[in-house]
């Protein structure tokens, strides 16, 4: 009876110990700060990290979907000092948690947890702009979140990394890079195959897409594997919050999504209604999101100017193949 | 349950305490205690081999930072193979009990779009886990009396999500008996 009680003395000493160390200051001024957002079965973390006093806040918007924004802080750092980066995990990506019912995986649900990412972070800091900074399907969630009613008098400014404004032209383009780097390279059998596989509106919710994206990046559309930068892995292993084996859990619920609710998206028509600024930063070699979407995407945004700044020597993730002068280029359009 | 039968006609040893560092790596780190009563223990071989099935309760609780922190209630059951020279092996299973509280402040959205802070958020979740181990027993060659040990766990954690994750944690330290046998 006395070893149980000496037992328990323990578990509740370390329970406490531990508790203890986990408590959060509350102080805003702060480099750094951790919350929540529970919305509808899913906690989604936000990291605030970096320079508050700027009272400008750059929310990444991570790809994917599924993909997580706290793992990209390695390549994105260097923009702590001058500003702050918000970086959230949305609903089944990254380190969020919770108990998600895979219907609410759709765009419309995706841009409302945007839009109570923002409210949560202009309430929590109401002195600063937030800028949007969003890559491949962050691309996507922005178009949904500022074309949806007046969310986009909450930020300040649109930063698009490789990402699309719409599936149908997306596949469009993709297609047209395949071609065109069969040709170039003489590989006449995926030439075949993409001039006999049109896409069109009429067959895009059939169109067998993950067969040409395959030979895209057979072709070489996107050859960087954060794998390969073992700096990257060990800091995702042992210097971040992520949660190490989530991340390879998240994609087996977006089969549907990627069967059904990706074809649906289509925000060409409304591009016309952001008067934000928005700037375009592209990877040209990329295959995944070629750099013919950003040229249609400043043709569509007929009310607001929109730079596009290309980065010659990057693929899908320029803030990785090229980090220094993509940081250069974030600060300059917050600036 | 047979094999408990069978080993509990040969007797049972003393009760051990165990504690040690518990954490996915040295960074989500945490520590673990647990009580081991023997349900049944066979000798061999002259009494220099011993296999033991053991109910061993325990507690886990670890940080990961800027994440969760956790606290894994575990009621293991485990078989344990102690050779001549003290050495040991050990498999173990438990249905555990999984209780996270997330990092931070959490705000959830009322039904009417405003936040609301959540006290001590965080979740439950059903920890099913195997676990594989090694270790020595001091006492044998009377060099100390008690032993050490090392073990992976591997743990799924029910609902994750929509689905389940699994976790791995390590776990390194002491198993002290409460009395001599």
């Amino acid at each position: 009876m006395k070893s149980l009680r000496r037992l328990l003395h323990i578990c509740l000493f370390t329970s406490l110990v531990t508790l203890f160390f986990s408590c959060e200051k509350e102080d805003l001024t702060e480099v750094g700060q951790t919350f929540h957002l529970r919305h509808k079965g899913a906690d989604m973390p936000i990291w605030v990290r970096g320079n508050l006093s700027s009272n400008k806040i750059v929310l990444y918007l991570h790809g994917g979907p599924g993909d997580c924004a706290m793992c990209y802080r390695h390549y994105l750092k260097g923009l702590e000092n001058s500003v702050a980066v918000a970086y959230w995990d949305q609903r089944i990506a990254g380190s969020s948690s919770g108990k998600v019912d895979l219907k609410t995986l759709n765009y419309e649900q995706f841009g409302e947890d945007a839009y109570y990412t923002v409210k949560l972070l202009k309430e929590r800091y109401p002195n600063a702009k937030i800028y949007l900074l969003a890559h491949s399907f962050g691309v996507e969630l922005a178009w949904q979140f500022l074309t949806t009613g007046d969310n986009q008098k909450m930020v300040s400014g649109l930063m698009a990394v490789n990402g699309t404004f719409s599936t149908y032209r997306w596949l469009v383009q993709v297609r047209e890079w395949v071609l065109r780097e069969a040709r170039k390279q003489n590989k006449p059998e995926v030439e075949k195959y993409a001039a006999e596989n049109p896409v069109t509106r009429e067959n895009l919710s059939t169109y067998q897409w993950e067969k040409l994206y395959r030979h895209m990046m057979d072709l070489g559309g996107n050859p960087v594997s954060l794998y390969d930068d073992k700096a990257f892995v060990v800091n995702y292993v042992f210097a971040t919050p992520n949660t190490a084996l989530g991340q390879f859990t998240h994609g087996k619920a977006y089969e549907q999504y990627g069967k059904v609710e990706m074809q649906k998206f289509e925000k060409s028509a409304l591009l016309r209604n952001i008067r934000i600024p928005v700037a375009l930063f592209w990877g040209v070699k990329d295959g995944v999101v070629p750099v013919g979407i950003a040229h249609e995407t400043r043709d569509l945004l007929t009310a607001t100017s929109a730079s596009l700044v290309t980065f010659d020597a990057s693929w899908h993730e320029p803030f990785v193949s090229e980090t220094d002068r993509f940081i250069a280029e974030v600060l300059r359009f917050v600036r | 349950m047979m094999s408990a039968l069978l080993f509990s006609a040969t007797g049972v040893r003393a009760q051990q305490l165990r504690l040690a560092y518990y954490g996915e790596t040295v960074t989500h780190y945490g520590l673990k205690a647990g009580y081991e009563i023997p349900v049944g223990t066979r000798h061999l071989r002259n009494e220099t081999v011993r296999k033991e099935i053991l109910f061993a309760p325990g507690i886990a609780v670890y940080r990961h930072p800027h994440n969760h922190t956790g606290i894994v209630v575990s009621p293991e059951l485990a078989y344990r193979r102690t050779g001549p020279r003290g050495g040991f092996y050990e498999l173990a299973l438990a249905p555990s009990y999984f209780r996270y509280f997330l990092a931070g402040t959490t705000f959830e959205v009322d039904e009417t779009g405003a936040f609301r802070r959540v006290p001590l958020a965080g979740r439950n979740a059903f920890l099913p886990t195997v676990s594989l181990g090694f270790g020595k027993d001091l006492s044998v060659r009377k060099r100390a009396g008690f032993s050490w040990y090392a073990r992976l766990n591997l743990m799924q954690q029910r609902p994750y999500n929509a689905s389940s994750l699994l976790r791995f944690s390590l776990e390194a330290g002491i198993i002290k008996p409460l009395k001599k046998s």
